[in-house]
């Protein structure tokens, strides 16, 4: 397989695969992290790499746990990971800004997978910020190769500093493959030893944390010197002296080369791959011998206030083009279009960027991510707008949020993990509306656990709807604490939530089938007349899952059809149900045998019941498939 | 053809979430790997996948850095739904080729708020004034259950680009790159979808 291949080899790899070679090129003992886009595929190809080579990695229960596992590792001597996408490192936080002043003793990288444009997140946080102030040393690729060879060398660099190396990537890093030049794999460890040395390093109270705080200072200001002066990761390059420089780092740099060819105008580039600390000796260098100097990063200006704040003793006189100018946009990724308009800005030349869109004038429906054919989530929401659509819903991160769409509109609120629950106490006390929070099996597990906790004490009264579909779907199907393997596919205790909920003390508690629209339905309704906190657990995998089994087993699927002699065009099934394979001729209702998984669970939808099996057709339900 | 001799070829691969649109790519750099050539690919996961408009963007040649096409330089459009393809009708112009698959996947959003959904003919006719120097629409979903299984309309669909020259390698190049890159089980119904895509455009149906 291509991530294990033979150094020197030319693989195609995604630069988030290529972050887990680099790992497994330094040596890699140790791995943990909790999936979330763009950061999940690093652990996707890790989970598949561990046995053959021989390290740990993990699906932890949260980010913080993940870094914890990590860090412990590297106190011990071995080298490890964690990764994350960037409001994951929110919830690392608390852990990771300490262990900055603990430092380690093994090299270990901490990786932070940004998402400029929201892709597929709630925020569009800029974690170079949040890295310098948790003063991580941090270093940024712009493609594939990079990230393999700066993940290497972050590793090596760690271990020399003994301090944690942080490696930022945004989205158009992580979810772009290329080739990329395979490095020779180093020899792991093994086994760790914990012995800190002196004996009180790990201990973070007032007198140690200050002077811990003051080594770490230290240590970020001989990296400054000797790593970032250096050179190792800094590049200069385009036309000697020539009046425009462009400052750049990451994916921009791509942009950048390639505007400035397109244009033909003379610039010299300087590429960071070192953002935290910065070669300010050699910026300032840069600074004096341009006339304009234009800064092209994602999200925030950071790079152009540090050139601002250089400029000021350096080239007092720099014309500075960039965000604070309003050449570029602080609001979603940057693009060839942007940074060539910022690049002929910044040059005095002309550039009519070409028309987006569709360009033809035509009115294209758009299409959004939608819940799948078969999902649980579609039924659960189903009978919750039936019989509670008039409460306030605390939605949370997971396929689940979808419900925030029509027709069901199940969603007031979404937020950030775990936060359904946290946000349903708090209106529990400041209103007296009904309120349901809905969250996911592995969303209840990361984050929704001590905000139960705290509504049973202060006997709080909302509903809580665990939608428990057995695995982490929104980033493709990992382990979590409830499941029974883990991410190496071993056995594991797979805890029950039913137990979880009863043990911290909830009395109403049910556990339902979503296909059961009836005993669903029932259950919300006596849910929403009892007082304290009710639980229910609306229990069925993942329709994918399902779908992978039923294949796997050999079985057909053979979609449902819809009787024409029957169906009234009232529309009921697709503005009540909504799912995919729904097709509104205008006349008739039809459904799309290329889409529809052959589930079952739509048929009780139909008033007229014109929705019909065919020849072979399961019912999911009946036949006990998916619970 | 070696990296030498191409600056930039620029490729979108279009459709709904589930039509085999990251398969299609990787047959595609598959190809190009073997060729010797440069490439990066942008591509999207996590949520957005969930039966939402994907595409990836492909591009080839010594002079590629960045993953993302500027519009306007578009060479080759692979659609595998027609709504989708429409999408990219401003990438478009004079050198581009657009192969467009006919089988229309509604959004069910659309059903749901009672928006018009247009005509394939009102469709192609958008993607025709966007000026691409070649369109050629495809029954490949219906080629593709002619074939033995629907799933294959995305290798049909490649079958059709080969055979019309729309790519920067020779067609038997692709179809030894698809049975690299296909797992033994489907082989079969993929060299058959993609031999059926190669006749219809060879057949000049599609002209």
């Amino acid at each position: 397989m291509g991530l294990l291949s033979e150094p020197g080899k030319l693989e195609v790899l995604l630069g988030n695969e290529a972050i887990a070679r680099g790992a497994i090129e330094a040596g890699l003992d140790v791995a943990a992290a909790y999936p979330g886009t763009p950061s999940t595929e690093i652990g996707e190809a890790l989970s598949a790499a561990a046995r053959e080579v021989g390290f740990h990695f993990e699906w932890a229960a949260n980010e913080k746990v993940a870094t914890e596992v990590a860090a412990a590792a590297a106190w011990s001597g071995l080298r490890s990971m964690a990764f994350m996408k960037h409001v994951g490192v929110n919830v690392a936080a608390d852990a990771v800004f300490t262990l900055a002043y603990a430092g380690v003793v093994g090299g270990m990288v901490f990786v932070s997978a940004d998402d400029p444009h929201a892709h597929s997140s709630q925020n569009e946080q800029d974690n170079r910020l949040l890295l310098r102030a948790i003063n991580l040393p941090t270093v940024e690729p712009a493609d594939p190769q990079e990230a393999k060879d700066f993940t290497r060398s972050a590793f090596d660099l760690s271990e020399e500093y003994g301090l944690p190396f942080a490696l930022r990537t945004t989205t158009r890093v992580s979810h772009v493959r290329a080739p990329v030049v395979l490095g020779p794999i180093r020899e792991r460890r093994g086994k760790g030893r914990f012995s800190p040395d002196p004996p009180r390093r790990y201990v973070q109270v007032g007198r140690l944390a200050r002077a811990h705080h003051r080594e770490l200072l230290e240590k970020l200001s001989r990296i400054r010197e000797e790593v970032a002066e250096g050179g190792e990761f800094l590049r200069v390059e385009g036309q000697p002296g020539a009046e425009l420089g462009i400052m750049t780092s990451g994916v921009s740099y791509n942009y950048v080369w390639e505007a400035v060819r397109r244009l033909g105008v003379e610039a010299q580039i300087m590429k960071l791959g070192m953002t935290n600390p910065l070669p300010e000796g050699r910026i300032s260098d840069f600074l004096r011998e341009v006339d304009t100097l234009l800064v092209v990063e994602e999200l925030e200006p950071v790079l152009e206030a540090d050139a601002a704040r250089l400029a000021k003793e350096a080239n007092p006189d720099l014309r500075i083009v960039g965000k604070f100018s309003g050449h570029l946009p602080r609001v979603g990724e940057l693009d060839p279009v942007s940074v060539t308009a910022a690049v002929a800005e910044a040059a005095g030349v002309e550039f009519s960027p070409p028309s987006r869109g569709t360009g033809a004038g035509i009115d294209l429906p758009p299409r959004p991510p939608v819940m799948c054919p078969a999902c649980p989530h579609r039924a659960t929401g189903f009978a919750l707008k039936r019989v509670a659509g008039r409460a306030a819903f605390m939605n949370d991160i997971g396929c689940y949020a979808l419900l925030f769409q029509k027709p069901f509109e199940l969603a007031d609120v979404t937020h950030a993990m775990g936060s359904s629950v946290g946000f349903a106490n708090g209106l529990s006390v400041a209103t007296d509306r009904q309120v349901v929070a809905l969250i996911g099996d592995s969303t209840f597990f990361h984050a929704g656990i001590p905000a139960l906790i705290n509504a049973i004490h202060h006997g709080r009264k909302f509903l809580l709807v665990v939608m428990d579909n057995r695995t982490t779907a929104m980033t493709g199907h990992q382990p979590h604490p409830g499941t029974d393997l883990d991410a190496l596919g071993r056995e594991a205790f797979p805890l029950d939530i039913e137990r979880v909920v009863r043990g911290l003390g909830v009395e109403n508690v049910w556990v339902v089938d979503p296909y059961d629209f009836e005993e669903t339905q029932k259950a919300i309704k006596e849910a929403m007349g009892r007082d304290g906190v009710s639980v229910i657990i609306s229990r069925r995998e993942c329709a994918l899952l399902t779908v992978g089994r039923l294949r796997r087993e050999g079985k057909k699927i053979v979609p449902y059809r819809v009787d024409p002699d029957r169906c009234t065009h009232c529309l009921v099934c697709v503005k009540t149900y909504a799912c995919p394979a729904f097709v509104d001729t205008g006349e008739k209702v039809r459904i799309d045998p290329a889409v529809c998984f052959g589930c079952g669970s739509c048929v009780d939808v139909c008033p007229f019941q014109a929705i019909v099996p065919q020849e072979g057709s399961l019912d999911w339900r009946r036949d006990g498939y998916g619970v | 053809m070696g990296s030498d001799e191409l600056d930039e070829f620029n490729i979108i691969v279009a459709g709904v979430g589930g039509q085999g649109i990251l398969f299609t790519s990787r047959v595609i750099t598959a190809a190009a790997l073997e060729a010797g050539m440069r490439f990066v690919q942008s591509e999207v996961h996590g949520l957005a996948q969930r039966y939402g408009s994907i595409h990836t963007e492909i591009r080839l040649g010594r002079d590629v850095r960045s993953p993302l096409i500027m519009p306007g330089t578009l060479d080759l459009l692979i659609a595998l739904e027609p709504i989708e393809g429409a999408r990219f009708a401003g990438y478009m112009s004079g050198k581009t080729s657009a192969i467009v698959n006919t089988y229309m996947i509604p959004p069910i959003s659309a059903f749901v708020e009672g928006r018009k959904i247009p005509e394939l003919e009102e469709i192609l006719e958008a993607i025709r004034s966007a000026g691409p120097g070649r369109l050629v629409p495809i029954p490949a979903t219906e080629l593709a259950a002619e074939a033995g299984d629907p799933v294959t309309t995305n290798v049909v669909v490649l079958g059709a680009a080969a055979a019309m020259g729309a790519l920067p390698f020779d067609e038997g190049d692709v179809r030894a790159a698809l049975g690299r890159v296909t797992p033994e089980r489907y082989l079969e119904v993929n060299l058959r979808a993609f031999d059926l895509g190669r006749d219809f455009v060879l057949k000049g149906a599609g002209r």
